[in-house]
């Protein structure tokens, strides 16, 4: 016995680092930023006095917050069944033999490759109203940043781009485990393109287009850097979200108690989001 | 029917690639291209003078070289924590094993981005603000690393350790000469995948680092100073030049990277 754990001790100095990472910078930051909302907060991040709900009370009532939790649902609700459609479409079309597939599935994971605040910029610049590639090749007018609706789709067709590789990959996985003598026996039934999908690979994919669609409203109520990069909340804060917002009140108007209970309701919106993953998954996915 | 296919799914490629195209290509834009008259799409007259100009009137070198340092840095500190959990949790039985292992992957559920606030304190606190280790401290624990790591150790049969030990090979050494060498792609794949999220991050670089001179490459590139002046050839000279690399990796690599998808995510 005393050969194979020489030193009891062992185990516990292995895992050490990772426990106290996991305590210093997620545990006790979340255990903080509850506390906080339930009380006024100082300057320096201090808790002065316990006040029950009447951050949460103020929250609700702040035609700033209400507009964050508006422009959040908003982005969510656009965002998940655009991507969802284009993503698929993707997978589905680049789902065959051949050299020309290959490479449409080659450009369709590469905006992968490009990294958040790159592709930011890219935009920023391509939809530029003066001088942007984009109204320029197309003849728009569009003020992207300077009207409510337009600074909107163009959040939402950034969502898209950053979401659009990893997306690909996973649903076109899918579809190529679809076994090829199921699409066979489909395809000498005369089953046409969209009976195929909807009764033999959208039923066979529907694991990993749950997950997708999960991850996606996750995200989507998580977006700030974005916001940071491309809008900044406007114009009028059209675009501000809900993270971005706490933010603003967190970092640049010191407003800690009502960051915090902005943190604490995103915390909420995530937990009921994964909560729902884990219930939907037991029930409804079909398994091989 | 299948050549409809083709075609669309060729365009609609070609429109996902575009921004990606249209960067590279404008960064070999004269200034004047930009204003041009029906838009163009290619340089006039290809120029080097934007990637001389990123690097010559920003501090783009300095920001590329914090980050590639902290994410260096960062990828050893986090692979090492991860293995040796990992190790313990495959290898060891001890008291609290379960629960201390759920307490570190449950940390997955905590969305890092709503705990900026209070990380942000923690690390003023501890004056680390304008440091390396104050970037990468928030991303040293990978609980998925942690996680898939152990996965794959448990394949690694318990009993090949007991020998070890019993032949008086010392866990270092059982690590450095068994473990991890036959681990070793799984490995590869996690650190790059650690250095890619440690490279590419955006928000807590851009918190924790004040001074010019510490900040990383992804919250640099956004305050070069040129876009704002619509000056466009220099910022989207410095974005090619990041992305190209990992352009180059991921055509290069698009069949084993396909392939990785959809054996882990599947599970085929």
């Amino acid at each position: 016995m005393k050969l194979r754990y020489p030193q009891w001790t062992k185990p516990y100095l292995l895992i050490a680092p990772a426990l106290a990472l996991a305590v210093l910078f997620s545990y006790r930051p979340f255990v903080l930023t509850v506390l906080n909302s339930l009380y006024t907060v100082s300057l320096s991040g201090k808790r002065i006095t316990f006040i029950g709900f009447d951050n949460y009370i103020r929250l609700f009532a702040n035609p700033s917050f209400q507009a964050s939790l508006y422009n959040t649902l908003r982005f969510t609700l656009f965002f998940v069944p655009i991507n969802i459609t284009i993503c698929l479409s993707a997978a589905l079309l680049s789902n065959r033999p051949g050299r020309l597939a290959t490479l449409n599935q080659i450009f369709f994971f590469l905006p992968m490759a490009v990294s958040l605040s790159s592709s930011m910029m890219i935009l920023k610049m391509m939809f530029n109203p003066s001088i942007g590639i984009i109204n320029q090749l197309l003849h728009l007018d569009v003020q992207w940043f300077n009207n409510r609706h337009a600074a909107m789709a163009l959040l939402v067709f950034a969502g898209v781009g950053l979401d659009i590789g990893l997306n690909f990959l996973l649903l076109s996985a899918a579809l190529r485990n679809v076994p090829t003598d199921l699409l066979e026996v489909a395809r000498i039934e005369g089953a046409n393109s969209v009976q195929t999908f909807r009764y033999l690979q959208g039923p066979l994919i529907s694991s990993t287009l749950l997950f997708v669609v999960v991850t996606n409203i996750k995200d989507a109520m998580l977006i700030s850097s974005p916001v940071m990069i491309l809008t900044e909340g406007g114009p009028f804060r059209s675009t501000q979200t809900l993270v971005y917002q706490m933010y603003l009140e967190g970092f640049k108007s010191g407003n800690y108690a009502i960051g915090s209970t902005i943190a604490t309701v995103v915390f909420t919106l995530t937990f009921s989001i994964l909560l729902l993953l884990l219930h939907l998954e037991r029930r409804r996915v079909y398994y091989q | 029917m299948k050549r409809l296919t083709a075609v669309v799914a060729t365009l609609f490629s070609l429109a996902v690639v575009f921004p990606i195209a249209y960067s590279i290509s404008a960064s070999f834009f004269q200034w004047a291209d930009f204003t041009a008259i029906p838009a163009r799409l290619l340089p006039s007259v290809p120029t080097f003078d934007n990637y001389r100009r990123a690097f010559s009137e920003s501090n783009l070198l300095v920001f590329l070289s914090n980050s590639l340092y902290s994410a260096l840095v960062g990828t050893v500190v986090r692979m090492t924590i991860s293995i040796l959990g990992a190790y313990a949790f495959t290898f060891f039985s001890f008291k609290g094993k379960n629960f201390f292992f759920i307490l570190i992957v449950a940390t997955m559920l905590l969305p890092p981005d709503a705990l900026i606030l209070e990380n942000y304190t923690t690390i003023r606190t501890l004056r680390l603000t304008d440091t390396y280790l104050g970037i990468i401290s928030t991303t040293l624990l990978a609980p998925t690393h942690l996680f898939m790591l152990r996965q794959y150790f448990l394949t690694v049969s318990r009993e090949y350790r007991e020998a070890a030990v019993l032949e008086g090979c010392s866990d270092s050494r059982f690590l450095t000469t068994l473990l991890i060498p036959i681990s070793k792609a799984v490995i590869i794949t996690l650190a790059i995948h650690s250095f890619s999220t440690i490279f590419n991050d955006y928000l807590w670089p851009l918190l924790v680092t004040n001074r010019e001179m510490m900040r990383t490459v992804q919250v640099g590139l956004t305050m070069l100073g040129f876009s704002e002046n619509l000056d466009y050839g220099p910022q989207f000279a410095a974005i090619t030049l990041l992305m190209s690399p990992i352009l180059i990796t991921f055509i290069a690599l698009h069949k084993p990277i396909q392939d990785s998808v959809s054996t882990r995510f599947t599970g085929r």
